[in-house]
């Protein structure tokens, strides 16, 4: 039904100018597909840290919003290269990109990763020490490297199933 | 024995069969997110030598939290990475991409010992300094273009299978 109602934006997009003269060259696709892997490397590079910092793992000196606050920046610059670049290839090919099963899920997956940095996951990292128990600290790096990576994996089966 | 006949001998082994026609998808997933582990935990030592994050930790403590983590990351790259060569051994000889490849990754390795041998027995005097001297940034800049360099090379080998 959201899907459905998407429809028209994708057609639109795969259409466009823009859409067509990504489409016409293995070449431009190859390098944002260099771009979306070193996006990839920082982000998910900077969520392991994230998490490593707030399960107490390494990063002694300091508390993990201090560690945020240090990653962070770098982190949402692998955020925006894998998004900016993610969104100029399926441009290029948004026709079939949408159709995909697993394109659907990774965006999915990719929305509730988001909501949950955003929400859950800021207010954990950024909660003065002794706000949350070691198990609810854990929980959420954990919650986090599972919602991160699942985006990965299911970015990787795209390209396989 | 030629190298190509060599390559071609290796091809006919099973485990180059079982990963060429089933095991592939799999393995090369792997690869590509364990450029988390490898690459997205060396570019934070990187960072920290080039002074632009973490700067009030001391060098060593960045090196100290990620070396597991990067250690077990570069392992599981050899792993899975020799494991897909062997499943296009031939391609990849040929391919200019993976030449290039194999060419930055041992630079990258020169550049790690030059700098362990040169450079890192006296972190001692500038372990807590915000922007550390000039060579240790250089190795830290020439690590970080050189991953990048491994990063861009590695996908665009993927077009020569």
């Amino acid at each position: 039904m959201v899907w459905s109602a998407l429809q028209p934006v994708v057609n639109w997009l795969g259409g466009s100018a823009l859409g067509v003269w990504l489409g016409q060259s293995p070449t431009r696709i190859a390098i944002l597909f260099v771009v979306h892997l070193a996006g990839l490397t920082l982000l998910l590079g900077g969520t392991i840290v994230m998490s490593l910092g707030l399960a107490g793992v390494g990063f002694r000196s300091g508390s993990s919003a201090q560690l945020a606050r240090e990653i962070g920046p770098w982190r949402m610059a692998g955020l925006a290269l894998a998004i900016i670049s993610g969104f100029l290839i399926f441009t290029g090919g948004a026709l079939t990109y949408f159709e995909g099963q697993w394109f659907r899920r990774k965006m999915t997956l990719l929305l509730i990763a988001v909501i949950f940095n955003f929400s859950w996951f800021r207010i954990v990292t950024n909660a003065p020490d002794g706000r949350f128990g070691p198990w609810a600290r854990r929980l959420t790096a954990g919650a986090s490297l599972l919602l991160w990576f699942g985006v990965g994996v299911s970015g990787r089966a795209i390209a396989f199933f | 024995m030629p190298v190509v006949e060599w390559l071609h001998a290796l091809e006919q082994t099973r485990i180059s069969e079982v990963v060429r026609e089933s095991a592939f998808p799999y393995i090369e997933g792997t690869h590509v997110l364990g450029l988390s582990l490898s690459v997205g935990m060396i570019a934070w030592v990187d960072l920290r030598l080039v002074g632009a994050t973490m700067r009030t930790r001391p060098v060593s403590e960045v090196y100290e939290s990620v070396q597991g983590w990067m250690l077990a990351g570069f392992c599981l790259m050899f792993v899975t990475g020799a494991l897909l060569f062997v499943a296009h051994a031939t391609k990849a000889y040929e391919s200019v991409f993976f030449r290039a490849k194999v060419a930055f990754l041992l630079l990258a390795g020169i550049n790690a010992l030059i700098f362990h041998w040169t450079v890192n027995h006296r972190t001692t005097s500038w372990n807590d300094a915000p922007v550390p001297p000039t060579a240790a940034r250089v190795a830290g800049l020439t690590s970080l273009v050189l991953w990048l360099s491994v990063i861009a090379a590695g996908r665009l080998f993927a077009y020569d299978l």
